[in-house]
């Protein structure tokens, strides 16, 4: 499929990409213009794409009205560590499920796989209870320990460490490397953009979790984003224009970290392309 | 070469006592794999399969403490309740919309960014930054953005002289499926995108050469080759269809008169606004059960379709 | 928030999950190694500090005022306050959480769940608290009679109100004038008021996607939610019905309504009516601060409730009651007495708006002299908790989620009224049995 697409086929390509570009930006962009609006403009039921003056104050209303500061810095620690936490462990685990050959492997596999059908909010009260049997509960120890590993990324890193070759490993294995040493010069360079898709993935994910810290946190100061966010609306309407400032704030640290990670698809992708 | 992964897919079914004693088999591979799992093992045990276990357990006691003695009657009433089918066959339909289309949108999306094409860095990151947010912002924009009243479509279509849309009051089911599309396609279209890069090119050479066309080469080649990943995307799809929840949640409230009642929101209310743990406990083991099945007819079928290299 | 280990009966209840825990924490916090990030604020599993006095509280009411009455609280006690706030929704997921795992608050601020958790036993009395403060504070006389009730349990009071609203009738003057109408007062001069000024972009009314809206038709047309003598739901039938038909006929056959969106806000109406879009909605005092935020000249008017078979309208707000697994019941108590005297009732008032249960607060110059707020006052004598008997069987929730849909089959879909309302008897009867 990486042929030299024809011209027809490649204008075609470009329409495409460009009209469904369009749908998925265009919103985000009107959230921006959201976020600049005065109150009165985002509450009017008369809505407005562009606010007259844009209001750069909204930003700086979500610190002064909260303790702003105190979220961003939860957020990045605990979805930081989540991530770290998931790309030294998932890819072993993945990796000894894609590469060794084991009495029910199956079955451990599709245990594994289980504890991804059980939505949290059923498990968060005997959660709960040990969090807060261990003395944990709003402390970063809970936001974070529950969420060490998971099956969504042991199950993606076993599916890229599949289809790297036996041989390479058995190479390995004849040169006497240790099992930990071909684990880590031999499987992970192999799976580059796979760590970059879990990294990423990873940290948006626990980036937006909302349900367990909500529980978890017991003062404001612990609180992430999306749960100090709520502290801004009111009972019967929502302030749109600091919602829509928040999730803008709310963004930015996962589109920075997909332009960074971005760099590592590229590659892998352009290596190939070359050939 | 000697496989450590079952070679020919028939021979590994053969049955798990053949492996166990099978003489090949080396051992220290076999200790080297436990070594890796235990800890991981111990790990879910704890933060997973324990406040399961408590789940299962809770799902015979009912009242708002959860703390009567009920025996199987959470889940003959769940047999029986019209509220629990009905969410149930919605939640379905939502599974299927956002998985089918997910797949199918995303590996489009992913052959068409894996030619080379100019600005493909920029085309990938728009497709995916919807990703990027939380379900919850995305419910809360979109809500906005489609209310046929005080919304922005309609205020930009009758600017444009254009019909005006109420999607969320004439098709709210699959306004919720396409909201979610919208967010999740992009993330499918990455990791079809590295699952095309693990595609060898000689594979693609030797086609060429044979003289298959694109087409041709797409389903002969790519496609079964890209097998891991579409099972992966599509195992996941369907675990979180059929978990959904904040579309409910923050879109629609489950309404109009529950045609978007999703099944876990539906649980929720059970747990948090009737306050009766032990019937959201049994309705969320029952989902469970059906989770299991699907997942396990799917790695069925995609161990079958899984080519060795 | 001190919250100590759950008593061993929680342990029991939620299986082996926090014993083993209980056995695993030494090596969790071996392994894990970092200290307690925040120490001020958790006080972990040592029972309890002392020196925290936890209050959940609604994000929408974290009023100066308010702030002002805690500083003072933590001054005169030599305690710290952990004011949390939450959106409705999340603020009773948290509770429900702690309530299951022994965990409470100190003192809570809730939306109309006091008799359920006095029920479960979840809440703990106030009746002798009363007894000794309530000559001094004036509870009960002082407070509205609406109030007392919806917070007693088996004669004794288990919340205390804290602010007090209802629902009433919003028109725009200009448009009313131009037309040459008169306010209505019944629904046959509503309907008739609302086609005459439907037309040119306007539309003559505008109903909330939110259920609890509907229920002033229902009231006014003399419909009970349940009536516990013959343990009926929605009695007498054909006047429920009746009401909920003349809503979707609004919307659908006159046409004199935009159709409701499902959603989760409830702000829509007032939108519309702030905008000059709709002539008149249904709403409380919360959107007074809205509409003056968003047209500060809108000419507009609160009217008293329409009458059918009776004048009617639903009751809202909000009370306090004190977990019973509270640490400091007594402080709690104090708290509740400081915010509900009279001096930070009318100085929330002047300056956000919120109405109030006192009916001294009534007599106060800043609502004698603001010509919506007394409307409001007025409406307090007719307006009901509809919910208040239904609470007293304990499937509120369950009832009330199948109210919803019964509401949004017929006013949205326009589903046949008397149909739904059989397909809703007959779920509601099988969820009261249950």
């Amino acid at each position: 499929m990486r042929d030299e697409p024809t011209r027809a086929g490649k204008i075609g390509s470009y329409v495409v990409l460009i009209v469904v570009s369009a749908v998925t930006v265009v919103p985000l962009l009107y959230m921006g213009a959201l976020s600049l609006q005065t109150e009165a403009e985002t509450l009017s039921a008369d809505p407005v794409l562009w606010p007259q003056t844009p209001q750069f104050g909204n930003y700086t209303e979500l610190f002064e009205r909260a303790p702003f500061g105190h979220f961003i810095v939860n957020s990045l620690v605990v979805a930081g560590g989540i991530t770290l936490a998931h790309l030294i462990f998932d890819p072993l685990v993945g990796y000894v499920f894609a590469k060794f050959r084991f009495p029910l492997r199956n079955t451990l596999f599709m245990a594994l796989l289980a504890t991804l059908m059980m939505p949290l909010f059923v498990r968060m009260i005997p959660l709960y209870v040990m969090m807060s049997n261990l003395g944990w509960l709003n402390s970063y120890q809970a936001l974070i320990v529950p969420f060490l590993m998971d099956a969504f990324g042991i199950f993606l890193m076993r599916q890229f460490i599949q289809p790297i070759p036996d041989d390479l490993i058995q190479a390995a294995r004849i040169d006497g490397a240790s099992e930990l040493r071909i684990y880590a010069r031999v499987i992970l360079p192999q799976v580059k953009p796979a760590l970059a898709v879990l990294g990423l993935f990873t940290f948006v994910f626990q980036w937006n979790e909302f349900l367990w810290p909500l529980i978890a946190t017991t003062t404001e100061q612990m609180r992430t984003i999306p749960v100090g966010l709520t502290l801004f609306n009111q009972e019967y309407f929502t302030l749109w224009h600091l919602t829509a400032a928040g999730s803008v704030i709310l963004f930015v640290p996962t589109v920075l970290l997909f332009l960074f990670s971005q760099r590592y698809f590229v590659r892998g992708i352009t290596l190939s392309g070359l050939k | 070469m000697r496989r450590l992964t079952p070679g020919p897919p028939r021979r590994a079914r053969r049955g798990r006592l053949a492996a166990l004693f099978a003489p090949s088999l080396n051992r220290r591979y076999v200790l080297t794999a436990y070594a890796f799992l235990i800890p991981a093992f111990a790990f879910f045990a704890l933060m997973f399969y324990l406040p399961i276990a408590n789940i299962i357990s809770n799902s015979l006691y009912t009242g708002p403490q959860a703390d009567q003695f009920a025996g199987l009657e959470n889940y003959t009433r769940a047999f029986g309740d019209e509220g629990v089918q009905n969410s149930f066959v919605i939640t379905v339909i939502f599974g299927a919309g956002t998985t089918i289309g997910a797949i199918v949108i995303g590996l489009a999306l992913a052959l068409l960014l894996n030619q080379r094409l100019r600005g493909r860095v920029m085309f990938r990151a728009a497709l995916l930054v919807p990703y990027l947010t939380s379900v919850a912002i995305v419910g809360l924009l979109w809500r906005n953005i489609l209310d046929p009243q005080l919304g922005i479509l309609n205020r930009v279509l009758i600017d444009l002289g254009l019909p005006t849309q109420s999607w969320l009051n004439t098709h709210p089911l699959a306004t919720i499926i396409a909201v979610t599309l919208w967010m999740t396609v992009g993330y499918t279209m990455v990791l079809f995108l590295a699952g095309l890069q693990g595609i060898p090119m000689e594979y693609h050479e030797a086609a060429t050469v044979d003289g298959a066309g694109p087409w041709q080469r797409f389903w002969r080649i790519t496609l079964p080759l890209l097998t891991p990943t579409t099972l992966f995307v599509s195992v996941m799809a369907v675990i979180s269809g059929l978990q959904a929840f904040g579309q409910a949640y923050i879109i629609t409230g489950g309404g109009p008169a529950n045609e978007t009642d999703l099944y876990i929101f539906h649980v929720f209310n059970v747990a948090f606004t009737s306050r009766d743990f032990g019937y959201a406990s049994a309705l969320s083991f029952l989902l469970f059960i059906v989770i299991v099945i699907f997942t396990v007819i799917q790695l069925r079928v995609g161990r079958r379709n899984e080519v060795q290299y | 928030m001190a919250t100590p280990s759950p008593s061993r009966r929680d342990i029991l209840r939620w299986s082996g999950t926090g014993a083993l825990a209980g056995l695993a924490a030494p090596w969790l916090s071996g392994c894990a190694g970092a200290p307690q990030e925040d120490t001020e604020g958790s006080s972990g599993g040592d029972g309890g500090s002392g020196e925290q006095f936890t209050i959940y509280w609604n994000a929408g009411h974290a009023y100066p005022t308010y702030e002002k009455v805690i500083a003072e609280f933590e001054e005169a006690h030599g305690i710290t306050v952990n004011f949390q706030k939450f959106q409705w929704p999340d603020l009773r997921t948290r509770l429900l959480s702690d309530f299951a795992s022994g965990n409470a608050p100190d003192l809570c601020e809730d939306s109309l769940w006091t008799q359920e958790f006095a029920i479960s036993g979840d809440v703990m009395s106030l009746q002798k608290y009363v007894d000794r403060d309530g000559a001094e504070m004036g509870f009960p006389d002082d407070w509205h009679p609406r109030t007392i009730s919806r917070n007693s349990y088996n004669g004794e009071v288990y919340g205390i109100q804290l602010h007090l609203t209802c629902t009433m009738l919003f028109h725009n003057r200009t448009m009313f004038d131009d037309a040459g109408l008169e306010v209505p007062t019944t629904w046959d001069e509503f309907l008739d008021a609302a086609t005459k000024l439907t037309g040119d972009g306007v539309y003559g009314v505008a109903l909330n996607q939110d259920h609890s809206y509907s229920w002033p038709w229902l009231l006014q047309n003399g419909v009970r939610f349940y009536d516990p003598d013959t343990k009926e739901l929605l009695t007498p039938h054909d006047k429920a019905a009746e009401a909920l038909q003349f809503q979707a006929d609004l919307v659908h056959k006159h046409q004199v309504a935009p159709v409701p969106t499902p959603g989760t806000d409830y702000s829509g109406p007032q939108k519309l009516f702030s905008a000059g879009r709709a002539a008149m909605i249904l709403t409380g005092p919360w959107d007074l601060l809205p509409i003056e935020e968003t047209s500060p000249d809108l000419e507009y008017g609160v009217v008293p409730a329409l009458k059918q078979v009776e004048q009617a309208t639903i009751q809202a707000g909000s009370s306090m009651f004190v977990p019973a697994k509270s640490k400091h019941p007594d402080l709690a108590w104090d708290f509740i007495k400081r915010i509900t005297a009279l001096e930070v009732e009318t100085a929330t008032t002047e300056e956000v708006g919120m109405l109030m249960p006192r009916q001294s607060w009534r007599e106060e110059p800043v609502v004698q002299d603001d010509e919506r707020y007394a409307a409001f006052a007025e409406g307090f004598d007719y307006a009901i908790d509809f919910t208040e008997p239904l609470q007293l069987t304990g499937k509120s929730g369950e009832i009330v989620e199948l109210y919803k849909t019964l509401y949004q089959d017929v006013v949205m879909n326009n589903a046949p009224a008397t149909e739904a309302l059989d397909a809703f008897l007959t779920a509601g009867e099988k969820a009261l049995a249950g």
